[in-house]
């Protein structure tokens, strides 16, 4: 019996390569990310301590504890409070500010100064967290430079507008921490994506009439419709995982109710007082909402996909 | 068949030979990992003890790392939970506790730190030193240092403000509000020079001892009840929420640290809550305004109305040795620190720490440091630190009732509540 050569088709020679080149990227993702997701819920079902050397199978105690108990003190409802605001309070203006910076940028005619404009918002984001919380600290002082412009703002003379003390101010604090550190990060994705839309389009649009703000409305938008979404989900799971400014804050003085978001009780919980355990439950349910809240994004966007 | 059992046969013959050559080569040569926090003084010396120490042990490398006092307490443990942690590590006893009721500190090799038995050790440290650090018939450190906090004046600073700092110093709370009432320097709200602000992190140290001369207690006698005498906690927090931005205005923990700025004496702090090594880091930091003798200690204050006269609790920084090193290891290790140790007066006059030997507590050398009187009254005024598994805990939910009532505006009443329904969960949870 002579051995049948299988054929592949061109595109059956494509996914195979691609299959390939995606095989790195799928183990670095099983280890780093998926061992990791599954370890915490095998470790969140279990007694474990920091410290502790042995452990004992609970089932769903360190649950039932975070949603009944008040984690001595600092409660997951809290946390999830301060997660959920921080969130809402950033990666709205995050994505619409980027957003019109993006189209702004991209109305400048010559390239030199549009790439100026990108480096200079992009150049936050390359610095560490922890640096900028830390420039930030100085800022927010009330000798700093952010207490002194709300007095000339508001015309007041020596007033403590308590940028690191008030509760709100202090969210309001962290949430110009991230928005200044990440702005530029997502203008960049927008510009990407505004570069990918066919000038041919605006072009046939012009030549129909259509002014700037229709154009904006009409065609950009709708065609951005894919980048939106990327922008939008990469933004939200950010700021659900936001921890170095509130950290760093903290360890500056400031109080930990108004900002332990999630990620911060996290650490808190399972370092600082070394109730592993409970601390990867409440990574498993961060992993969860994550999850659901990003799902329904997707759902919300309808996103099909945008042909030119 | 045959040529494959053979080359198996070989390889199990000649792999004990590497596997043994191997952990002889392990005892040859030791690393050991000195984690410690930071100390420019104390640094210089003990860069100088390790390079002696590895002269006389060539198979010895020494791997230091320094951190802020703070920063080590999250470091060691992050690195204990990894299963790396160092050899060598010195936390606050309250941080150290931890480990030791986990098991992961290994006893004292009394010979190796160079005493001939227990006894001989335990003779040569002041009573009670090393209780904390006892548990059974074993002892688990060595103290670093034993520090207590008395309060360091700024007379430049009193001068300033038109008082007299040998007469007007506080010596209640209640002058101490009104003093730094006096000494607050103001644009509009915001606090350009403080009279005094308290170590905001440490509050198991410095605010419970508070609390304690009101009659109040963290525990009661059997450990059972948790935040005892809540008119005493009422009153101290009714106290730290005057004290703050929505009370008095006197100071805040987002102000900058205390005691890092009274060294400059820039007229920004008039006094500070801190230990006799303060006295080096001044000398250190600014030596003119060491020597111009501008600057005092006075006793830890009272409340007027105080039950107890407590001062500021007294804690150690215990040296330890990670038990999951192996024998070699840990026998180098309790011998560095017992060289290190071997020069108590070095420390005490070099770095202003005090090892709480009974030859360094009666020399001379400790009597004739500035103000050390005012130390060892305050040390008898005082008692050792809480320190328990859960003490990390308790630190932090001390700090958020203070957070609460300073910075958040919340109740006295209510922080009090819910720090008691708090501590307690901790202990009935054990």
């Amino acid at each position: 019996m002579s051995k049948k050569t299988k054929k592949y088709s061109i595109e059956q020679k494509e996914a195979r390569w691609g299959l390939l080149f995606t095989i790195p990227c799928v183990v670095f993702f099983a280890i780093f990310s998926f061992y990791p997701i599954i370890n915490a819920f095998i470790t969140s079902l279990t007694d474990a301590k920091v410290l502790s050397r042995t452990r004992e199978f609970v089932g769903l105690k360190n649950y039932i504890y975070l949603f009944t108990k008040d984690n001595g003190g600092f409660s997951l409802a809290n946390s999830m409070r301060a997660t959920l605001t921080f969130t809402i309070g950033t990666f709205i203006p995050m994505v619409v500010i980027s957003l019109i910076i993006a189209v702004l940028l991209m109305q400048l005619r010559k390239n030199k100064y549009r790439g100026f404009f990108q480096i200079a918002y992009y150049m936050p984001a390359v610095l560490s967290s922890v640096v900028a919380a830390s420039i930030w600290m100085i800022l927010f002082d009330p000798r700093g430079l952010f207490n002194q412009f709300s007095n000339f703002i508001l015309l007041t003379s020596g007033k403590d507008y308590g940028w690191l003390v008030n509760s709100s101010m202090l969210q309001a604090s962290t949430m110009i921490v991230y928005f200044w550190k990440y702005i530029g990060y997502f203008v960049i994705l927008f510009i990407t994506g505004l570069a990918s839309i066919p000038p041919t389009i605006y072009e046939a649009a012009t030549v129909d009439g259509a002014n700037r703000w229709k154009t904006f409305w009409r065609i950009t938008l709708p065609l951005l419709k894919p980048t939106v979404l990327l922008v939008s989900v990469m933004a939200m799971l950010q700021c659900l995982k936001t921890f170095s400014t509130q950290y760093m804050f903290h360890q500056g003085g400031a109080a930990r109710q108004p900002i332990d978001v999630i990620t911060m009780n996290i650490y808190f919980t399972g370092i600082r007082n070394g109730r592993i355990a409970r601390a990867s439950a409440m990574s498993i349910i961060l992993f969860v909402i994550m999850l659901v809240l990003t799902l329904l994004q997707f759902k919300a966007s309808n996103s099909d996909d945008v042909e030119y | 068949m045959k040529k494959v059992l053979l080359t198996v046969l070989a390889i199990l013959l000649i792999a004990p030979t590497f596997v043994f050559a191997q952990g002889e080569k392990e005892d040859e040569n030791i690393t050991i990992e000195f984690w410690t926090h930071e100390d420019a003084n104390r640094q210089k010396l003990e860069e100088r003890y390790i390079a002696e120490f590895i002269e006389t042990h060539p198979n010895v490398t020494v791997n230091v790392t320094r951190q802020s006092s703070t920063k080590m307490i999250e470091l060691v443990q992050t690195a204990f939970a990894a299963g790396q942690g160092p050899t060598i590590f010195n936390l606050s006893i309250n941080d150290e506790y931890p480990f030791m009721d986990a098991g992961l500190v290994a006893p004292i090799d009394y010979e190796a730190v160079g005493y001939g038995s227990k006894a001989e050790l335990v003779d040569a440290y002041v009573d009670g030193m090393l209780d904390p650090v006892t548990v059974g018939s074993d002892i688990y450190g060595l103290p670093l240092e034993l520090t207590n906090w008395s309060l360091f004046i700024n007379k430049n600073v009193f001068k300033d403000a038109g008082l007299d700092p040998e007469t007007d110093y506080p010596k209640t709370w209640e002058e101490m509000l009104e003093v730094s009432k006096k000494l607050v320097l103001r644009d509009g709200d915001i606090l350009t020079r403080r009279g005094f602000d308290f170590r905001y992190p440490y509050y198991l140290e410095s605010m419970v001892p508070m609390v304690e001369q009101l009659g109040g207690a963290l525990f009661n006698e059997d450990g059972t009840e948790a935040i005892i005498g809540e008119d005493a906690w009422v009153s101290w927090l009714s106290y730290m929420k005057n004290w703050g931005p929505n009370g008095e205005n006197l100071g805040s923990p987002t102000y900058k640290n205390a005691r890092k700025l009274f060294n400059s004496n820039n007229n920004d702090i008039a006094m500070a809550m801190t230990g006799l090594y303060q006295e080096a880091r001044i000398n250190n930091d600014n030596p003119d305004f060491y020597n111009s003798e501008e600057w005092m200690v006075v006793p830890f204050p009272t409340f007027e109305n105080a039950v107890k006269d407590v001062a500021a609790c007294y804690y150690g920084h215990y040296y330890m040795v990670n038990s999951e090193e192996n024998e070699a290891t840990q026998k180098a290790a309790w011998e560095l620190i017992g060289y290190m140790l071997s020069h108590g007066e070095e420390y005490l006059t070099n770095v202003n720490i005090i090892q709480p030997t009974k030859a360094l507590m009666n020399s001379e050398a400790y009597h004739n440091m500035p103000f050390s009187d005012v130390f060892t009254t305050d040390f008898e005024r005082g008692h050792v630190v809480y320190f328990g598994a859960n003490s990390t805990e308790i630190q932090n939910l001390l700090r958020n009732a203070v957070e609460s009532v300073m910075l958040q505006d919340e109740s006295p009443e209510k922080a009090y509540l819910n720090l008691k329904a708090s501590v307690q969960e901790l202990i009935d949870e054990e």
